[in-house]
């Protein structure tokens, strides 16, 4: 039901990340990439944003100037989310032939305005479907840098859209990015607690459950297979884990209450259970089996996050008294504590892209605000200052965004920011408050 | 500053419709006040606080409700007394079982507040075991920060949040 037929390893990868999202979320589409060119990372890593001339693809007019117009939208929004470029409009005489095929560049007049990087291409309409052949140049090498075809349902655009922004960015970067991912997070615009999920950039959203109870802590599995959250439909907050393919639940079949799940990896998750007495973490299958116990310390543990390689989680502890994070080796199990500024520091996120952690400081001052530290305790670095309550801080796949919640403007929303803290703006309009977002691994 | 909140605690107490001492809460009492509680109501600091500190509309059991300090689980002498009191109920109507709810101040992050809320619960259940109720007679729940007895963003407001409350079955 899905064909695609593409000649690199690389693009193999993403096409099948993106594939596999669609397949899970998506009604089934057909897509088909074709590729030439060579891939190469010319962007150093903090280097300054990428001057980029996007030219709108060319059209003969009628239904593919739409698609054109509607590709171009969503090209230059999902390339301004992820803050790397800097987007100049064409120079009038950008083409030096007017048949909008490949060649024909004018890259005098791109270096001109300062362009590092041009992209173009045609639409046109293939077997009643979208076409869109792209092109990538090195401006200053004159260099053809990626020449691609992205193709599918005229409903699609929005996906061919983001996948030639992702194969944009990881030629630039030289890393995967963040298109096709989700966000779940926890509403109330219905006036009780539920989970609903949306695109990486806000669009889409649409409620998962209707339970019109208390819904909380939602966390996708990296596979984006399952999701997992905490409920009281029971009457008291249990563990869930629904297998979005055949929406069967399962639980822990534990009494006692359970708080704020994490996944390890695709067939392991970790949650804090008090079915013995103190509340402690446990590692559990997504059938709800209990795998082992993982803390064991009087006094709360909870809310753990893991390394990319699962090898180790952080998770917070008031075994000292006030919560502060600690990082765990899951073969060991040895423990050390990680935060030692702040008296209260919860909420840790992992980066999925490297051994940092970010996690959120109730202040002095009231405010609660994210900072990110490295695992081994250095480059503690603040993220918000200023703006009231800053909480539950999750990660983009890449690792260079971060989204969260804030109640700046009055209620909670969600916000996103890069990495390094700049660019801080809200992700989407929702009625009631919104809470405690986790992004998608899976892209 | 706890000193201070411990004052305004007397003087709301002091100042709460009626003249029944904590101790001399009976059903009948909270009977009647149910009666004239507002339906539903979540918010309204006001009628929480013309009701009398810890017998608000939340209340709906001859058992008293305990409070906590910022951040702790820990029983202070007073919630200590009123859970003397409470087992002393417990043991005099025998067949009766309770629900110990705990809830956190919407100040700090709510995943920890849910923990917060557990341990409160169950360090009054503990308490009340140690006095001869059975433990099957008293079931525990937390709701963190998620069911405010008052909305308000004050330390009046706060203080009431941070408690045990108890339900008669």
């Amino acid at each position: 039901m899905i064909t695609c037929g593409m000649n690199s390893r690389t693009s193999k990868g993403v096409i099948a990340a993106v594939l596999l999202l669609w397949s899970l979320f998506l009604s089934p589409f057909f897509l088909h990439a074709e590729e030439q060119g060579e891939y190469i990372a010319i962007r150093k890593q903090g280097g300054g944003k990428i001057a980029l001339v996007l030219d709108r693809a060319a059209a003969k007019g009628g239904k593919e100037s739409e698609w054109a117009q509607e590709f171009d939208k969503t090209v230059k929004e999902g390339l301004g989310f992820s803050n790397l470029f800097s987007i100049l409009p064409p120079p009038s005489n950008v083409r030096a032939g007017s048949d909008g095929k490949a060649g024909g560049v004018n890259f005098g007049a791109l270096s001109s305005v300062g362009a590092e990087v041009y992209a173009g291409g045609a639409v046109s309409k293939k077997g009643g479907k979208v076409n869109i052949d792209m092109e990538v140049y090195d401006t200053f090498g004159t260099k053809l840098l990626l020449k691609k075809s992205y193709s599918g349902k005229e409903e699609h655009l929005r996906s061919l859209g983001h996948a030639f922004c992702a194969d944009l960015i990881e030629l630039l970067t030289g890393k995967k990015s963040f298109f096709g991912s989700k966000i779940v997070f926890i509403s109330s615009k219905t006036g009780s607690k539920e989970v609903y999920r949306c695109d990486f950039d806000g669009h889409g959203v649409e409620q998962v459950t209707n339970f019109r109870s208390i819904s909380l802590t939602p966390v996708l599995s990296p596979d984006g297979r399952y999701l997992a959250y905490t409920s009281y439909t029971s009457g008291r907050p249990t563990l869930y884990i629904r297998n979005l393919q055949d929406n069967k639940i399962s639980s822990v079949a534990k009494n006692g209450v359970s708080v704020d799940p994490s996944w390890r990896n695709a067939t392991e998750l970790a949650t804090t259970l008090s079915f013995e007495g103190d509340q402690e973490i446990y590692l559990v299958r997504p059938d709800g089996g209990i795998v082992r116990r993982l803390t064991n310390s009087k006094g709360i543990d909870v809310s753990p996050t893991f390394s990319a390689d699962g090898r180790q989680m952080a998770f917070v502890s008031a075994r000292n008294g006030l919560p502060q994070i600690f990082i765990q080796d899951m073969q060991s199990g040895l423990t050390r504590r990680l935060t030692y500024s702040g008296r209260y520091n919860t909420q840790p996120s992992w980066s999925p892209a490297g051994d940092k952690i970010a996690y959120s400081t109730w202040e002095k001052t009231g405010e609660i605000n994210i900072f990110v530290i490295n695992a081994d305790g250095s480059g503690l670095k603040r993220l918000t200052s200023g703006v009231r309550e800053n909480e539950s801080p999750s990660w983009s796949p890449d690792g260079s965004m971060i989204v969260f919640t804030s109640n700046r403007q009055g209620g909670k929303k969600l916000y996103v920011m890069s990495s390094n803290g700049e660019n801080q703006r809200r992700l989407l309009q929702v009625d009631g408050d919104q809470m405690q977002p986790s992004w998608s691994l899976f892209r | 500053m706890k000193t201070r909140l411990r004052g305004l605690l007397v003087i709301a107490m002091m100042a709460s419709a009626g003249c029944s001492s904590k101790t001399a809460v009976t059903s009948s009492d909270s009977d009647a006040g149910q009666g004239s509680s507002l339906p539903g109501s979540t918010s309204g600091a006001g009628s929480a606080a013309s009701r009398g500190y810890g017998f608000d509309e939340w209340q709906t059991g001859p058992v008293g409700d305990v409070f906590f300090d910022y951040d702790s689980s820990i029983l202070a002498a007073e919630a200590q007394q009123r859970l003397t009191e409470n087992a002393a109920w417990m043991k005099s109507n025998s067949a009766k079982q309770v629900v110990i709810e705990g809830h956190c101040d919407d100040r700090g992050t709510s995943e920890y507040n849910i923990a917060l809320g557990e341990r409160r619960a169950t360090t009054a259940k503990e308490f009340m075991t140690r006095l001869g109720v059975a433990p099957s007679r008293l079931e525990t729940i937390t709701y963190g920060e998620e069911r405010p007895f008052d909305k308000g963003q004050n330390e009046e407001a706060w203080a009431k949040n941070r408690r045990a409350h108890f339900i008669v079955k």
